[in-house]
C-alpha cells in the first residue's frame, strides 16, 4: 500500500466524529437526487411500457371538429387489425327543471363498441360495456363519481347530456386509457356513440375531437405506420399519435418537473457543499500541527495532499453511500403512499440509473467543495501553520484550474442527465449567483461589523456580536451561506408561486367574465342574447363567432421552419372573423365592412413581432381541412390576460364564407347572479357548454399548487441540509463561545448581557442571509414571471417576511441551544483549560 | 486597625475529575488587609490558581466562605458575581486572555462598557498610553506580542480602578526584561491606586516585593 493511503488508514481509524457534518450534508443531497430521480424513472417507465394501454391502442388517427370520411374510415380500417372510434368533447349534464335545475361541467367521451381496445373500464357497479346501449328506451351513460354525487344520482336516475336524457348506469372507478394529466375542465362521463350521433352535438362547427385508435397488424413498423399515415392524410388535419409516446404532455411534464426537482436536489447538495467545505476547513485547521510537523520530518506536498485525499475519497464513498441507502430506504416505505397518488398505474421499485446519477452528483459536489481548503492549505507556509491567525492565501493555479473543470463536469452531468440545457443552466446560474450574492453579504456584513463597532461604543453585547461577525475566522461565512441558499431555494419557490397566483387572481379584476360559452349554434345566437337579455342580471355579454384553424405556413415555408417552437403554432388556435377590430390597432388598417377580394389577416400584435410577422406577409391557416392564405393587414393590441375574448387571427368575414362555425360568448354578471343565468341557459340551451371562469381559475391554481407542493419539499431538504451546515457551525464555534462567555463574566458582565450578545450575532446572520434569500427570491420570481410566463411580477411580501423571520429563528435556535452551555458553565474551568 | 477586604475562613475545594472527587484545596483561612500586596507562592498543581479563582468568583467553594469588601460570594449567584466584580475586581492571568477579535483599545474599554461608563474609550486611552502602549490601540492582540498583549491584559484589569488585583503568574510567558516591566507597572498600579494585589509567582524576588507572602503546598497553608 502507498504510504499515503497507509496514513491516511491510520488517521481514518481515530474515528470519524468530527465528520458528521460533512457525511450528513453529502448524505441529504445524495438521498434527495436519488428519491426524486427513482420516482421519476418508475412514472416515465410506466408511461413507456403501458404507451399502447394510455393511448388506448399501437397508434391513433386524430381528427379536430370532424369525423374521418366514409374513405378515410376505410383506408384506416385497412391499415389496422383493430379499429376503435372516439370523440371527445365537452358538454353540460343536467338533472332537474326550473330552479332546482342542477348542472355540471363535463369532459364526455363518446365511444364505439370496440372500446376499450385494450384493458377494460373499472366501473361500480360492475355493469359490461353493453349497459351504454338504450335499455328501457333510453341509453346509458357511466359518470365519474364525482359528477353523480354532484347531481344527486343513483344508478337508474336520468340525468340530460346537452339536452338528451341518458340513464346514469354506473360510476367510473378507472379508465386504462388516461394519464390525468393537464388540466381537465370537468370530470369524465362516458356515453356510447351511436347515442349522440343523430344529435346536434356533432353539429358542423362544434367543438369536438375524433380519435381513431388502432391495433396494428402483428410485425407492423410504428415507424412506417406513421409515414404512411401522415403521407394518406397530408393538409387533412389529421395528428398522428402512438404508443411510444402515448401521453406527451405527461410525459413531458413528469419530466420537466422531475428534472427541476433534481435540479433542486443538487441546490441543495450546494448548500451541503458549504457544509463540506466548513468541515474540511476545520479539520485541516486541526490537522495543522501534524502537516507541519509531517513536512519538518521531511514528506513532500504531495504527499501530505494525497493523505488528506485518502480520507477525503473514502468518506464522500462513505456519505454517498449513505445518501443511496437512505434514497432506497424513503422510496421503499414511501412507494405505496406515491402510488397511490399517482394518476397510472406506477411500480416504484430501486433501480440502477438514478442511483448512478445522484452519486455522480455527490462526488462531484464533495470534491469540488473540499478541494478549496484543501487547496488553500497547500499553498500556507509551513511556519504560518503553527501559528494561530495563519495567513490565508489563494489557491495554487493548477488547482483552480482543476476546481474549474470538476464544474464544468457538473454541469455538462446535469445538462446531460436532465437533457434540459436552459433549465439546467438556469438553475445552475441562479444556484451559482446566489451562492456570489450569499458570499458578497456575508463579506459584506463582516465588513459592516468592524465599520460598524464604533457604534456600539457603550453596548457591550452589541460589540462582542459585531467583533465576532467581523473577526477573521468568524462563523459568518458559513452560517449565511448555507442557510441562506436553502433559504434562497424556499423563497424563490415562494415568489413564482406567490405572483403566479396574484398575476391569476389580479389580471382578472372585477371586469373578468362570470362564464365563457362555446359551442352556441349560429342559428341560436339572436335568440341567446335575447334571453340573457330578459334575464336583467347580465352585465355585459361578448360574442364572437369561433373557428379553429392550424396555422401552417408563413410566406409560403412551413411556419415551425420560419419561426420556430411558439405556442400560436402548437396545434389549433381559435379563429374568428369580424367586419370591425375587437382592439385597437397597432399597424396597418383594418378591412372595410364590405370587403370581398382575396383572404386578409389581422394579427396579434406581440405575437406577429414574435413570429417574426409583418404587414403584408402572407400566413397559411389550415381550418377544417381547407387550406386559406391571408395577407396580414393590420395587427391589434390584444390582451390575453383578461380572459374576455381574443384572438390570435381574425380574417375578413369573405375569407370564411361557408365555413360552418359555432359562437363563443362571456357573460359579465355579478357573483350572486351566475347560478340562475347557468340554470337558465342550460335550461333553454342545452347543447351551450358554459365553463365557470372561477372555477377554471381554480382548476389552475390547483396545478400550481401541486407543483408548488413539490418544489417545496424538494427545497425542505435543502434547507434541512442547509440546518445541518448551521448547526455544524454552531457546534464548531461552541469552544470559542465557550470562553468568550468566562471572559465577558470574569469582566463582569451577566448572563443576560452575554446572551444578548450570542442573540445579535445570530439574528444578524439570520438576517442577512434572509434578506438576501429574499432579493433573490424576487429576482427568480421576476425572472419566472417576466420571461417564462410573461406575467407581470410583483413582490409577495408575506412570503418573503415569513422568510426572513424564519431564518433568524433558525439560526437564533441553533446559536442559542450551543450557548446554553457556556453560560452556565463556571469561567475557572474554562479559563484553566486555555491556560 | 486597617481593614480586612479579603476573608477566607475554612475555604476546601473539591472538584470532579476523571477518577474520581479530587480534593484540591482544604481548610484555607485566610485574611488580606486592603492596599497590601500578598505573594502567593507555592509548587505546581499546589492550587495557586484555584485559590485565585475562589477569591475572584471565577470558582465556587464547597466548602468554607468567602467575603470580599464584606459581602459574601458564596450567597451570589453568576450575574450577582459577575455584577459584583465590575469595578471592584481587576483579574490578570498568565496567558492574557484578551478578546482576539476586538483591538486592544476596545479590550480595555469593555469593562467599563460593561458598567456602562460614558467615558469608556477615553480612560481606556489614557490607561493603554500609561502602560506604554498609546500608539497600539487600533492593533489586535495577534498583531502585539506576548509583552505588548500582557500590558493590554493589565490595563484592562486596572481600568475600573479595582479595590482588589488578582494575578495568576502574569510573567510566567514573558523574557526576563518584559516580566520586569511588568511587574514595576503592577506594583506602581497596586500603590498608585492603593488598590490590595494577590500575586501568584513562582519567582522568590517577586514574592519578596510583596508586603506579605502566604506559601501553599498540597492544597493547604503551609
Ligand atoms: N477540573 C479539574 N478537575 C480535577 N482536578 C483539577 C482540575 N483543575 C485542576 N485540577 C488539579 O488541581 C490541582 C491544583 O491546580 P492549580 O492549577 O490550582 O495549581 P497551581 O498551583 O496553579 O499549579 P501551577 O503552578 O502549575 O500553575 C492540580 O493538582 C490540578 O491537577
Ligand atoms: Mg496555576
Amino acid at each position: 500500500m502507498m504510504l499515503s493511503a497507509r496514513i491516511a488508514a491510520r488517521e481514518l481509524r481515530g474515528g470519524i466524529r468530527g465528520f458528521r457534518v460533512f457525511l450528513l450534508c453529502l448524505m441529504l443531497g445524495v438521498a434527495a437526487i436519488a428519491s426524486v430521480g427513482l420516482v421519476r424513472g418508475a412514472i416515465r417507465e410506466a408511461l413507456s411500457d403501458q404507451g399502447a394501454m394510455l393511448l388506448g391502442g399501437d397508434a391513433q388517427y386524430d381528427f379536430t371538429y370532424r369525423r374521418a370520411t366514409p374513405e378515410e374510415r376505410a383506408w384506416i380500417d385497412d391499415h389496422a387489425a383493430a379499429v376503435s372510434e372516439v370523440i371527445e368533447f365537452r358538454s353540460m349534464l343536467t338533472r332537474g327543471a326550473g330552479d332546482a335545475l342542477e348542472t355540471a361541467l363535463t369532459q364526455v367521451k363518446a365511444v364505439d363498441g370496440a372500446h376499450p381496445l385494450i384493458g377494460a373500464l373499472v366501473l361500480d357497479p360492475p355493469v359490461p360495456m353493453g349497459a351504454l346501449g338504450p335499455e328501457g328506451g333510453l341509453p346509458g351513460i357511466f359518470l365519474d363519481q364525482i359528477l353523480a354525487d354532484r347531481l344527486g344520482l343513483a344508478p337508474g336516475d336520468t340525468v340530460q347530456l346537452a339536452g338528451q336524457p341518458f340513464a346514469y348506469r354506473a360510476a367510473i372507478t378507472r379508465e386504462p386509457d388516461s394519464t390525468g394529466a393537464g388540466i381537465g375542465l370537468g370530470p369524465r362521463s362516458i356515453v356510447a356513440l351511436s347515442a349522440i350521433e343523430a344529435t346536434p352535438i356533432l353539429a358542423p362547427g362544434s367543438l369536438y375531437e375524433t380519435e381513431y385508435r388502432v391495433i396494428l397488424p402483428e410485425g407492423t413498423d410504428l415507424d412506417a405506420a406513421k409515414t404512411a399515415a401522415e403521407a394518406r392524410f397530408e393538409g387533412a388535419g389529421m395528428r398522428w399519435s402512438d404508443s411510444r409516446r402515448a401521453a406527451p404532455g405527461a410525459d413531458r411534464f413528469v419530466d420537466r418537473l422531475g428534472s427541476f426537482l433534481v435540479l433542486v436536489g443538487l441546490a441543495g447538495l450546494a448548500v451541503g457543499g458549504v457544509g463540506i467545505s466548513a468541515t474540511v476547513s476545520a479539520w485541516i485547521e486541526r490537522k495543522a500541527e501534524t502537516v507541519a510537523t509531517l513536512r519538518a520530518l521531511g514528506a513532500a506536498g504531495g504527499t501530505i495532499r494525497a493523505i488528506f485525499l485518502w480520507q477525503l475519497a473514502a468518506l464522500s464513498a462513505l456519505g454517498i453511500v449513505a445518501g443511496l441507502g437512505l434514497a432506497a430506504l424513503v422510496v421503499v416505505l414511501a412507494a405505496g403512499v406515491i402510488e397511490a397518488a399517482l394518476p397510472i398505474p406506477v411500480t416504484i421499485a430501486l433501480s440502477a440509473g438514478p442511483m448512478l446519477e445522484a452519486a455522480v452528483y455527490g462526488a462531484l459536489v464533495a470534491a469540488i467543495f473540499a478541494l478549496w481548503p484543501l487547496a488553500r492549505m497547500a499553498t500556507t507556509r509551513s511556519g504560518a501553520l503553527y501559528r494561530a491567525g495563519r495567513g490565508r492565501r489563494w489557491p495554487s493555479w493548477p488547482a483552480l484550474v482543476l476546481m474549474a473543470v470538476l464544474v464544468a463536469v457538473l454541469l455538462a452531468a446535469a445538462v446531460a442527465f436532465s437533457g434540459l440545457v436552459g433549465l439546467t443552466l438556469g438553475t445552475f446560474g441562479g444556484v451559482v449567483g446566489a451562492l456570489v450574492l450569499l458570499w458578497l453579504a456575508a463579506f459584506g456584513l463582516r465588513l459592516l461589523a468592524r465599520r460598524a463597532a464604533h457604534l456600539s461604543r457603550g453596548r457591550p453585547a452589541l460589540r462582542a456580536a459585531l467583533a465576532a461577525i467581523g473577526a477573521p475566522r468568524s462563523e459568518a461565512a458559513p452560517v449565511i451561506l448555507s442557510l441562506g441558499l436553502g433559504l434562497s431555494v424556499l423563497a424563490a419557490v415562494g415568489q413564482v408561486d406567490a405572483a403566479l397566483r396574484s398575476a391569476i387572481q389580479r389580471d382578472l379584476p372585477d371586469v373578468a367574465p362570470a362564464y365563457f360559452m362555446i359551442d352556441i349554434q349560429n342559428s341560436q345566437l339572436p335568440e341567446f342574447l335575447t334571453t340573457l337579455d330578459t334575464l336583467g342580471t347580465v352585465d355585459k355579454v361578448e360574442t364572437a363567432p369561433m373557428l379553429r384553424g392550424v396555422i401552417t405556413e408563413i410566406n409560403g415555408q412551413p411556419a415551425r421552419e420560419v419561426a420556430g417552437e411558439h405556442w400560436v403554432l402548437r396545434g389549433d388556435r381559435g379563429v374568428t372573423y369580424a367586419t370591425t377590430p375587437r382592439e385597437a390597432l397597432t399597424a396597418g388598417t383594418f378591412w372595410p365592412e364590405d370587403y370581398a377580394g382575396p383572404p386578409q389577416a389581422s394579427f396579434a400584435a406581440k405575437e406577429a413581432q414574435e413570429l417574426g410577422l409583418k404587414l403584408g406577409d402572407k400566413i397559411t391557416v389550415n381550418i377544417l381541412g381547407r387550406d386559406i392564405e391571408a395577407a396580414i393587414t393590420s395587427l391589434r393590441d390584444v390582451d390575453f390576460s383578461t380572459a374576455g375574448i381574443g384572438f390570435v387571427l381574425t380574417l375578413n368575414p369573405a375569407a370564411l364564407q361557408g365555413a360552418p362555425h359555432v359562437h363563443i360568448a362571456t357573460i359579465y354578471a355579478a357573483p350572486e347572479d351566475e347560478a340562475a343565468i347557468l340554470r337558465r341557459v342550460a335550461q333553454e340551451y342545452p347543447n351551450v357548454t358554459a365553463i365557470r371562469v372561477r372555477d377554471a381559475i381554480a382548476r389552475v391554481s390547483e396545478a400550481l399548487g401541486t407543483i408548488a407542493r413539490a418544489t417545496s419539499l424538494a427545497a425542505g431538504v435543502t434547507l434541512l441540509t442547509g440546518f445541518v451546515v448551521l448547526i455544524g457551525a454552531a457546534a464548531a464555534g461552541e469552544g470559542a463561545r465557550n470562553w468568550e462567555a468566562a471572559m465577558l463574566k470574569t469582566l463582569g458582565a451577566t448572563r443576560a448581557t452575554i446572551l444578548r450578545s450570542f442573540a445579535l450575532r445570530a439574528a444578524l446572520m439570520g438576517a442577512a442571509a434572509g434578506l438576501v434569500a429574499i432579493g433573490f427570491g424576487a429576482l427568480a420570481g421576476y425572472a419566472v414571471l417576466e420571461w417564462v410566463m410573461e406575467a407581470q411580477y410583483r413582490f409577495a411580501p408575506l412570503p418573503a417576511l415569513a422568510i426572513v423571520l424564519g431564518g433568524v429563528l433558525v439560526t437564533l435556535t441553533a446559536g442559542l441551544v450551543f450557548a446554553l452551555r457556556p453560560l452556565a458553565a463556571r469561567p475557572a474551568r474554562i479559563l484553566r483549560a486555555r491556560e | 486597625m486597617t481593614d480586612t477586604i479579603l476573608s477566607l475562613s475554612d475555604v476546601g475545594l473539591t472538584l470532579d475529575g476523571n477518577a474520581g472527587p479530587v480534593e484540591i484545596l482544604q481548610g484555607i483561612s485566610l485574611d488580606i488587609e486592603q492596599g497590601s500586596s500578598v505573594g502567593l507562592t507555592g509548587p505546581s498543581g499546589s492550587g495557586k490558581s484555584s485559590l485565585l479563582m475562589l477569591m475572584g468568583g471565577l470558582e465556587r467553594a464547597t466548602r468554607g466562605s468567602i467575603q470580599v469588601l464584606g459581602q459574601d460570594l458564596g450567597a451570589m449567584d453568576e450575574d450577582q458575581l459577575a455584577r459584583f466584580r465590575r469595578g471592584r475586581m481587576g483579574i490578570v492571568f498568565q496567558s492574557f486572555h484578551l478578546v482576539p477579535t476586538m483591538t486592544a483599545l476596545e479590550n480595555v474599554a469593555l469593562p467599563l462598557e460593561i458598567m456602562g461608563e460614558a467615558d469608556a474609550f477615553a480612560r481606556a486611552e489614557a490607561e493603554l498610553a500609561a502602560v506604554g502602549l498609546g500608539h497600539r490601540g487600533h492593533h489586535y492582540p495577534s498583531e502585539m506580542s506576548g509583552g505588548e498583549q500582557q500590558r493590554v491584559a493589565l490595563a484592562r484589569a486596572v481600568v475600573t480602578r479595582p479595590a482588589v488585583l488578582l494575578a495568576d503568574e502574569p510573567t510566567g510567558n514573558l523574557d526576563a526584561a518584559n516580566g520586569a516591566a511588568i511587574m514595576d507597572l503592577l506594583f506602581g498600579l497596586q500603590e498608585r491606586h492603593g488598590a490590595t494585589l494577590v500575586l501568584v509567582t513562582h519567582a522568590p524576588e517577586l514574592a519578596a516585593r510583596c508586603d506579605r507572602v502566604v506559601q501553599l503546598s498540597d492544597g493547604a497553608l503551609a
